[in-house]
């Protein structure tokens, strides 16, 4: 004796995996270059400048004066839902951050501080929003349809947000105060797991390049 | 047509007459084609690093490890009415199959969106131990379902076909909510 239910069930599942695929493909933002969740090793491949006034030096007019950004500071987190971790550096009216999952998902972002808010976005649409609470920085960041919120406090170093960028592969950490990374190295196809950052001698291997990885600041060009 | 008398409680029905190997192999070379082709469009697609996001969850993997997790708890129900099927356990009626068939419809087709969101958003990654376990699980999951799918379609299989398909479906996907949503509860 056969049975055909099974095979109904069969079919319906197969549907439903179409379904499921035609929606995506026709949700997704439009222009096949969103495939990479890296926006800077698309938008910016020249080798940076290299920022060596990234010095430990860091926090020097770190007053925390009343609802003002210190004039060089970088924070960094972990979004409220733990679905990545979050980084700001403010130089200046000038800040720069960078949001990632550990695993594929990952924007930089730029944007400029208006006394203790700062809005800042990336080249592929995502943003974010933040404002000064004390000494945290609370905000919100939103990578295509996800919303993170977070509140996130001062990265002395090592910890920070770092970056290293070679011919074919882009990699951004954020080191957290506890030591612990949240990284993607991003090639050209591909985005991974970041291998471990020692900030103390920032050296990486990946993708058989040799890469150095520099402390991002407020500045950045991405 | 044994001789050998089959005690009762190992076999709640005798063994049929003329059981076929055949169709069993056909299924499991169907299944495994089917985890084979799932590896390999995980591998060659680029990972979009998004997809639709299924309304009302804060963000993408607390919707999945949710669906996921309504999975998982199908599937132990789909043992425990298996077992009362196969006179395992004192669960008898006549709603034990049909609740059997139905809860195991109603979780392959809430796993379809979140395995949509891995193949589509992440695919199939190697870079660390517990990544590589979840997408071999993941592929292995769909294969072993269709197994078990085709195994239903006959009444003719050996009797250990249908236990060890469905066995089979029920440890990858137990794999793959142990490598998926423990690891993203306690991470």
């Amino acid at each position: 004796m056969k049975h055909r239910s099974p095979l109904v069930t069969l079919a319906a599942v197969a549907v439903a995996f179409i379904i499921m695929f035609t929606v995506n493909m026709l949700v997704s933002p439009p222009g096949g270059s969103s495939a990479e969740p890296a926006g800077p090793s698309t938008s910016a491949p020249a080798q940076q400048t290299t920022s060596a006034a990234a010095t430990p030096s860091a926090s020097t007019s770190e007053s925390t004066e009343d609802k003002t950004f210190p004039n060089k500071i970088v924070y960094a987190g972990r979004t409220d839902d733990k679905s990545g971790a979050i980084a700001v550096a403010v130089l200046g009216d000038q800040a720069a951050a960078y949001f990632c999952d550990g695993r594929s998902i990952e924007s930089w972002l730029r944007g400029t501080v208006q006394v203790a808010d700062i809005a800042l976005k990336s080249n592929d649409g995502a943003t974010l929003q933040a404002s000064l609470d004390g000494d945290h920085l609370k905000g919100t960041v939103k990578i295509k349809n996800d919303r993170s919120k977070f509140e996130i406090d001062e990265a002395k170093k090592p910890a920070g947000l770092y970056r290293a960028r070679g011919s074919k592969t882009t990699i951004g950490w954020i080191v957290l105060e506890d030591g612990s990374q949240v990284g993607i190295q991003t090639a050209a196809a591909d985005s991974a797991a970041a291998p471990e950052l020692n900030p103390e001698s920032p050296q990486v291997t990946a993708n058989g390049e040799s890469l150095d990885a520099k402390p991002i600041n407020g500045d950045e060009d991405l | 047509m044994t001789s050998v008398p089959v005690p009762a409680s190992e076999a709640p029905t005798a063994e049929p007459s003329g059981t076929k190997i055949g169709p069993v192999v056909i299924a499991f070379v169907v299944g495994s084609a089917v985890s084979i082709g799932l590896g390999v469009y995980g591998r060659l697609h680029t990972p979009t690093g998004y997809a639709v996001n299924i309304a009302g969850f804060s963000n993408g993997p607390a919707a999945k490890a949710f669906l996921a997790s309504i999975v998982m708890a199908l599937a132990i129900l789909q043992i425990v009415t298996a077992m009362g099927i196969y006179g395992r356990i004192p669960l008898r009626g006549a709603w034990v199959s049909p609740l059997h068939r139905w809860s195991g419809r109603l979780a392959v087709l809430i796993s379809v969106p979140v395995a949509v969101h891995c193949l589509y958003a992440l695919g199939f990654q190697t870079y660390d131990g517990r990544v590589i376990a979840h997408s071999l699980f993941g592929c292995f999951f769909y294969g072993a379902f269709v197994f078990k799918m085709l195994i239903l379609t006959r009444d003719d299989s050996p009797k250990w076909a249908l236990p060890l398909a469905g066995g089979l479906v029920l440890s990858g996907l137990t794999a793959l909510w142990i490598t998926g949503v423990l690891y993203f509860l306690v991470a």
